[in-house]
């Protein structure tokens, strides 16, 4: 281990970077974290980046970090900070990443493991052929240029009322599937013409769709609110803002790097560039992030959609009859406005979430009036060999982490490592022992999404439940993937 | 000095791939500024395309002009540019010319084939600015930058 970060125990599950680690540091760090998933943190820079995120301007309590940590660039993936506005609080577009709303939804099904088993093969080879995934992949949903700003404005909401969903679906999306003051005024061409082509496609890398069945029930009031149960077929979609979302942020970035002389901002990274959030280039930045965050949320929305008619055509009957109702849509690289209890005082905070996911607790407003008592439903996607998990949000995560929580795993090998360690025929191989089909564009997308490539998820899992910022739902796990 | 003595012997392989948890980076030497941008360039298709047919031959020239304060957001621009167009256009560049440079200038002809040539494998979604180094070290220049993938 590096003895050049001192860390501070706080208890089992939390440990502090003092503010003194750094001169310019404006909080302390804090991680979530147990001591044996320390011993991998360390091993890279992500706990000099939750150092350098403490840098920001009108950063208040902690520079933060979920115990999914890991390196990044500028922030780490699974930081979290919130800037107070008021008090000349920043936004940083490498606070939100390139690919802008990055996210991922859960989908139930009435089937159970027993009707889906025999035909898992034919379902991920439809799927994989109705679902447009990998690089430069097209979409089938072709958009006009006249509706491209609509998408922007209207999100998930476009692609239901273009008939690829329904308002049950929007519901159940954070920010209803559209977070409002979006502004393409502020979208640069390029992003148009690179996003162009790509609505209802999955992407590449860590990117997928799942089949999943539910092997484990932790907390049964919540269970029978989301209508879940053992052995029940699940399907998770995870991507993002594509090309779109990319060249905004790349758009942002260079601007705000270009601008930090202009606010007197001295960051250690200048992949931490920012500007104040009431700044000309702060609204900006903000009017352009929403529009990829809609633009990914309609992404989303069509491959469910595609997935649906998929399942019809394995199973001959209607998506409703299969019961393929969304549980929930969350984003996972995103900035918010919020409002939250700071020190006793209510503050309105920029609040970045850099691979960590909003994790509301019970009762607020924000979730919807279906949830709301058990809190709002957060997705933590694992490896394609091992699972994932359905938590809910707490009261202790709205105190602490102003709701957020981890996002997945979190990376635990280099992919030049992990390409390294295994084939691609090998690792197939394995996990068709295992009873997992994987179908993918690339194979080398497959050995560097490798499970070992990953921290165990159940090992994150515990640390946010022990910690008490998340809590256990219920455990899927994987019966087949498409990856990108 | 060994690596730099192996990219000048085999230009194919002109750059070194650099170790990250998430995502990927590159060092890249020359003994000049315009060899230093077209190496880096060329990494970029190497690292993320093959070559598989050639169904789509006609050749398209783009010219990229970018301009920064200093060397190292040059180089990021430069990288960023090279990205966007072959993203916004569905190109695969296999070659570059650099007309002219500095220190906060490149005017370059990027050229390359339609995407559909190429098998992708990897989608460089950016170029970052984290642990980003462009410098001048004895007699030629070297670069490292890291790739959002």
């Amino acid at each position: 281990m590096p003895d050049n970060i001192p860390l501070e125990k706080i208890d089992d599950y939390r440990w502090r970077i003092p503010k003194s680690y750094k001169p310019g540091m404006r909080v302390p760090g804090l991680i979530y974290a147990s001591e044996k998933l320390l011993e991998s943190i360390y091993k890279d820079k992500a706990l000099e980046q939750v150092a350098n995120v403490a840098f920001l301007p009108g950063i208040v309590r902690h520079s933060l970090a979920m115990p999914d940590i890991h390196w990044g660039y500028g922030f780490p993936i699974g930081g979290v900070a919130a800037t107070d506005i008021d008090e000349g609080g920043v936004i940083s577009p490498g606070g939100v990443g390139f690919d802008i709303n990055c996210g991922v939804r859960l989908v139930k099904t009435n089937l159970e493991y027993d009707e889906v088993k025999d035909k898992i093969e034919d379902l991920i080879n439809r799927l994989f052929s109705d679902v447009p995934a990998g690089v430069g992949a097209e979409g089938n949903i072709k958009v006009g240029t006249k509706e491209e700003k609509q998408i922007l404005l209207k999100g998930a909401r476009w692609a239901v009322e273009n008939g690829f969903g329904t308002e049950d679906d929007l519901e159940c999306t954070e920010e209803n599937g559209a977070i409002p003051g979006a502004d393409p005024e502020m979208v640069s061409e390029r992003a148009f013409k690179r996003g162009r082509a790509q609505s209802g496609t999955l992407g590449s890398g860590n990117h997928f769709l799942e089949v999943q069945v539910i092997d484990q029930l932790y907390d049964r009031e919540a269970c029978a609110t989301l209508g879940l149960n053992l052995g029940q077929v699940m399907v998770m979609i995870h991507s993002g803002s594509r090309g779109f979302g990319y060249q905004i942020c790349e758009d942002y970035a260079r601007k705000m790097v270009e601008g930090l002389a202009k606010y007197k901002i001295n960051v250690p990274d200048r992949q931490l560039a920012c500007a104040p959030v009431n700044s000309s280039e702060g609204k900006a930045y903000l009017g352009a992030m929403r529009c990829a965050a809609n633009y990914a949320w309609a992404n989303r929305q069509c491959l469910m959609h595609l997935t649906r008619q998929a399942f019809e055509k394995v199973f001959g009957l209607s998506w409703q009859k299969l019961g393929m109702f969304l549980i929930y849509d969350v984003a996972h690289n995103i900035a918010k406005i919020e409002r939250h209890n700071v020190d006793g005082v209510k503050k309105n905070l920029c609040v970045h979430r850099k691979g960590a996911t909003r994790a509301f607790g019970p009762g607020d407003l924000a979730i919807p009036e279906r949830y709301r008592k058990i809190g709002q439903p957060v997705i933590i996607p694992g490896d394609m060999g091992r699972n994932s998990y359905l938590l809910v949000g707490t009261q202790r995560a709205m105190q602490e982490t102003f709701g957020s929580c981890c996002h997945g795993a979190g990376r635990l090998m280099s992919r030049t490592a992990s390409a390294k360690s295994t084939s691609a025929d090998i690792l197939l191989k394995e996990l068709r022992s295992k009873g997992i089909i994987v179908k993918a564009s690339g194979r080398k997308t497959v050995v560097e999404e490798a499970p070992s490539a990953y921290k165990d998820v159940n090992a994150v899992v515990d640390v946010v439940a022990n910690a008490g910022i998340g809590k256990r739902v219920c455990r899927m796990r994987p019966l087949g993937v498409v990856k990108g | 000095m060994a690596h730099f003595l192996t990219c000048l012997k085999n230009p194919m392989k002109n750059y070194q791939v650099l170790e990250h948890t998430a995502d990927i980076g590159i060092r890249v030497k020359s003994l000049s500024l315009a060899g230093l941008f077209k190496n880096a360039g060329l990494a970029l298709t190497e690292l993320s395309a093959e070559k598989q047919k050639n169904q789509y031959p006609e050749k398209h020239k783009i010219v990229i002009m970018q301009k920064a304060d200093n060397v190292e957001e040059l180089f990021v621009n430069w990288l960023n540019e090279l990205l966007s167009v072959s993203a916004a256009e569905a190109l695969i560049f296999a070659d570059i010319k650099i007309n002219q440079i500095n220190e906060q200038f490149v005017d370059a002809i990027a050229i390359g084939t339609d995407s559909r040539n190429y098998k992708t494998n990897v989608e460089i979604k950016a170029a970052t600015y984290h642990q980003l180094k462009v410098q001048k070290t004895g007699f030629y220049w070297q670069a490292e930058v890291i790739f959002d993938v």
